[in-house]
C-alpha cells in the first residue's frame, strides 16, 4: 500500500485491528462518561464554561496588551522573556539557551508546542540530550511515536507493547504487563535522568498577565522534579495562553481537569513565578501561525483551547480511527479547525473527518464552536479548490439534480425501479459506491414521498 | 527588543478584534467542612489523620513511617538537613518530607504548599513520602476562594498539591506513585 494520502486512508490502517479498534472506542467513552460524574458534580459548571469562553474571549481581542503585560510583570520577576515567530525560531532560541547553560542533558515535561516545533529532533541533533518525562511521553518516545492524543499520549498502545518497549529499552523482564511494575520501572530509570539534568524544560498550561507567572499541571509531578532540581527551566509557550489575572485561574483550574479525565483537579498545579538565585527561568512566547488564525474571525475561536481532550473523548470519529490518523500535533476535532490553517492541501481531509453531530462542542470548557468551524473549514476548502474529485463532481451532480424538480422526480421513480434488479454485488461495489464499504443500502420504498403525500391529499384526514 | 517581538506584536494587533469586556468571576463559595475535605482527599489517593493536638505530631508520624529513617522536616526532628541549596544527590535519599500547607480547598482535596515551606523547591516531589500538616480552620471552599486567599501574590513558587503523584498513561491503568511522591498522608490539627 502506498503511503495514505488522507484521514479515511489512515483510518483504515487503524482499523485493522478490530479488537483494538473497540478497545480504544470503549476505553475514551469510559473516560467521557467520568468527565460527565465530574461534571454535573460541579452545580455552576456551565456557568464557568462561560465564564472562560468570555475571559479568553477578551484576553484574545487585547493579546498584544497582555503580551506586553506579561513580559513586563516577568521581567521585573527576573525572568528572562524571548519571542519566537515560527517553530524554527522557537527551536534555534532553546537550543542557544541550553548552549549558553554549558548543558548537554535536558529532562521535558509534557508540550504540545515542542511537538508541533519538532524541539526533540532539533535538539538531538545538536548533540543535546533530551528525555521527555512524562510517562506515556516517554513510552512513545522510546518507540519513536508521536502522541495521538493531547492528554493521554500513548493511548494507541496496550500493555502488552509497552512491556515489549520497556524489554528492549529498560531491560525490564520479558513479556512484563502489568502496568504498576511498569510504571516502577519508569519511575527507577527517570529518577536517574532527573538527577542529571542540567536543563528542564516544560510546556505551560496558562500564563498571568498581571503577575508574569506560568503555570503549570500534571498528575506526575514531573514538572515539578525536574525543574526543582535543574539550574535552568525553560517554559515554552503559545501566545494563547495568557489570561489576564491570577484569579482567573481559578475558572480555568475548575474546567479543565474535570473535563479532560474526570479528576477534581490535577496532582500538581504549579505557580513559577520567579527563579531562585543563580537559577534561570526562560520563558520562550511563540507565534507559529497563531496570529494569522487570530485574523481569520471564522476560526479565531479555536486559539481558546486548553488542550484538555475532551473533544478527542467524545468524537465518534476520533474514537474509531485513533489519534494517528489525523497526522497533525493535536488530532481530533479541535485538531481538525487548527490544522488547515498551518497548511491547507496537507490537512484538507481533516474537516471532513466529521459527523457534525456536535458533540464536542457540547463538551468544550470554553465553548468553542468546534463543529461549527469544521463546516466553515469544509466551506474555505471547497472555494479554494482542494475537495478530492469524487466530492466535488458528486456534490456539483447532487446540486443539479436538487435544483431541477421534474429531474429529482424521474430520478428517484429510476432508482426505485433500478434497486429492485441491479444485483447487490454492483449497488454496493467498492469501486462505485464507497460509501455501502461498511453499510447496507436500505431497500427501495415502493413510492416516493411526493407520491404518498398526494394520495393523503385525496383522502379526507378521519376525525378524532 | 527583538525583531521577533516587534513583528510578533504588529501581527496580533492587525488581526486581535476589537476589544471585548472582561467579565467579573463571582466568588463561587460552597461547602467548605473538614468532613468533605477528607472525603475529596480519600477520593484523590491520599490520606488523612486528625491530630487531636499539635503535640502528637511527631509521634504520629513515627508510627505512620515506621521505616522511613530519612526525614526532612522543620515541623519535627529531622534526620536530614534540607535547605535551598541541598544538592540533588542528598535529596535523592529522602525517604519522607513533612512539610506544613497552607490552606486546603475543600471542592478538590488540594493544598496550596507555598515555596518557603518546602525547604527545597524539590523536596515535595523527590520525597519517596510526603506528610503534609494543615490546621483543619484553614479551609476554603471552591478555587474561587483559595486565589482569593492568595490575593494576586502566587510567590515565588508554589502549587495546590492533590493528592499523590499518578498516572494512568498504560491503559488508563491508575497507578499511584509516578515520579513525585508514592504516597501523601494529610495530619489535620
Amino acid at each position: 500500500m502506498s503511503q495514505p494520502q488522507n484521514h479515511a486512508q489512515r483510518s483504515d490502517l487503524f482499523l485493522l485491528d478490530e479488537e483494538r479498534t473497540t478497545w480504544h472506542d470503549e476505553t475514551l467513552w469510559f473516560v467521557r462518561q467520568k468527565r460527565d460524574r465530574a461534571v454535573y458534580a460541579t452545580p455552576e459548571f456551565q456557568e464557568l464554561r462561560q465564564l472562560a469562553s468570555d475571559i479568553k474571549d477578551h484576553t484574545l481581542s487585547r493579546l498584544a496588551e497582555y503580551l506586553e503585560q506579561f513580559e513586563d510583570a516577568a521581567l521585573a520577576n527576573g525572568v528572562r522573556v524571548h519571542w519566537a515567530a515560527d517553530a524554527a525560531e522557537h527551536n534555534r532560541i532553546v537550543l542557544g539557551i541550553v548552549r549558553q547553560a554549558g548543558a548537554s542533558r535536558v529532562v521535558k515535561s509534557k508540550s504540545m508546542l515542542t511537538e508541533e516545533c519538532h524541539l526533540n529532533p532539533h535538539l538531538l541533533a545538536h548533540g543535546v540530550e533530551v528525555i521527555d518525562s512524562d510517562l506515556g511521553e516517554r513510552i512513545i518516545q522510546l518507540r519513536d511515536e508521536a502522541p495521538s492524543h493531547v492528554v493521554l499520549p500513548a493511548i494507541h498502545l496496550k500493555k502488552e507493547d509497552v512491556g515489549e518497549t520497556f524489554w528492549q529499552h529498560l531491560g525490564t523482564e520479558k513479556g512484563l504487563t502489568d502496568p504498576q511494575q511498569l510504571t516502577e520501572a519508569a519511575r527507577q530509570h527517570l529518577r536517574a535522568k532527573f538527577l542529571a539534568a542540567e536543563v528542564a524544560i516544560s510546556g505551560v498550561n496558562f500564563a498571568i498577565a498581571e503577575t508574569g507567572s506560568v503555570v503549570v499541571c500534571t498528575n506526575e509531578g514531573n514538572a515539578d522534579l525536574a525543574i526543582g532540581l535543574a539550574r535552568v527551566h525553560i517554559a515554552c509557550m503559545g501566545m494563547e495562553k495568557l489570561l489576564p489575572r491570577l484569579s482567573d485561574l481559578a475558572v480555568f483550574t475548575r474546567l479543565l481537569t474535570r473535563s479532560a479525565t474526570g479528576q477534581p483537579i490535577t496532582t500538581y498545579t504549579s505557580h513559577f513565578t520567579k527563579p531562585l538565585p543563580g537559577r534561570e527561568l526562560h520563558v520562550v512566547i511563540v507565534d507559529n501561525g497563531r496570529s494569522q488564525q487570530l485574523g481569520r474571525p471564522d476560526f479565531r475561536a479555536s486559539l481558546k483551547c486548553i488542550r484538555c481532550g475532551a473533544c478527542m473523548n467524545t468524537c465518534p470519529v476520533y474514537r474509531r480511527s485513533g489519534g494517528h490518523s489525523y497526522d497533525f500535533t493535536i488530532p481530533g476535532p479541535i485538531g481538525a479547525i487548527l490544522s488547515p490553517n498551518i497548511d491547507m492541501r496537507k490537512h484538507a481531509s481533516l474537516p471532513f473527518a466529521s459527523t457534525l453531530c456536535g458533540s464536542c462542542t457540547d463538551v468544550c470548557p470554553v465553548k468553542i464552536d468546534i463543529h461549527t468551524q469544521l463546516y466553515k473549514w469544509r466551506q474555505v476548502l471547497g472555494a479554494e479548490g482542494m475537495l478530492p474529485a469524487s466530492k466535488k463532481y458528486s456534490m456539483k451532480l447532487l446540486s443539479r439534480v436538487l435544483a431541477r424538480p421534474a429531474l429529482f422526480k424521474a430520478g428517484g421513480a429510476a432508482a426505485r425501479l433500478g434497486l429492485r434488479f441491479v444485483p447487490h454485488a454492483l449497488s454496493h461495489a467498492p469501486g462505485y459506491n464507497p460509501w455501502a464499504i461498511a453499510r447496507e443500502l436500505p431497500a427501495p420504498p415502493k413510492q416516493s414521498f411526493r407520491d404518498w403525500h398526494a394520495a393523503q391529499a385525496a383522502t379526507p384526514a378521519p376525525t378524532v | 527588543m527583538s525583531t521577533a517581538r516587534e513583528k510578533m506584536l504588529a501581527a496580533v494587533r492587525a488581526s486581535q478584534p476589537g476589544a471585548l469586556p472582561l467579565p467579573t468571576v463571582p466568588l463561587f463559595d460552597g461547602e467548605a467542612s473538614v468532613e468533605k475535605f477528607i472525603a475529596l482527599l480519600e477520593s484523590i489517593g491520599a490520606q488523612a489523620i486528625q491530630l487531636p493536638h499539635l503535640s502528637q505530631l511527631a509521634a504520629t508520624v513515627a508510627r505512620c513511617y515506621p521505616n522511613e529513617r530519612r526525614v526532612a522536616s522543620d515541623l519535627l526532628p529531622a534526620t536530614v538537613a534540607v535547605a535551598a541549596t541541598t544538592p540533588a544527590a542528598t535529596l535523592a535519599t529522602i525517604d519522607l518530607a513533612v512539610l506544613r500547607g497552607a490552606f486546603g480547598v475543600a471542592e478538590n482535596g488540594s493544598i496550596w504548599l507555598p515555596e518557603a515551606a518546602m525547604l527545597h523547591r524539590a523536596l515535595p516531589t523527590v520525597a519517596q513520602h510526603l506528610a503534609i500538616v494543615l490546621d483543619q480552620h484553614a479551609l476554603v471552599a471552591t478555587m474561587h476562594q483559595a486565589y482569593a486567599r492568595l490575593n494576586g501574590q502566587p510567590g515565588g513558587y508554589g502549587t495546590f498539591l492533590a493528592g499523590p503523584s499518578k498516572t494512568a498513561d498504560i491503559e488508563q491503568s491508575l497507578v499511584i506513585g509516578a515520579h513525585g511522591a508514592r504516597s501523601l498522608l494529610v495530619l489535620l490539627h
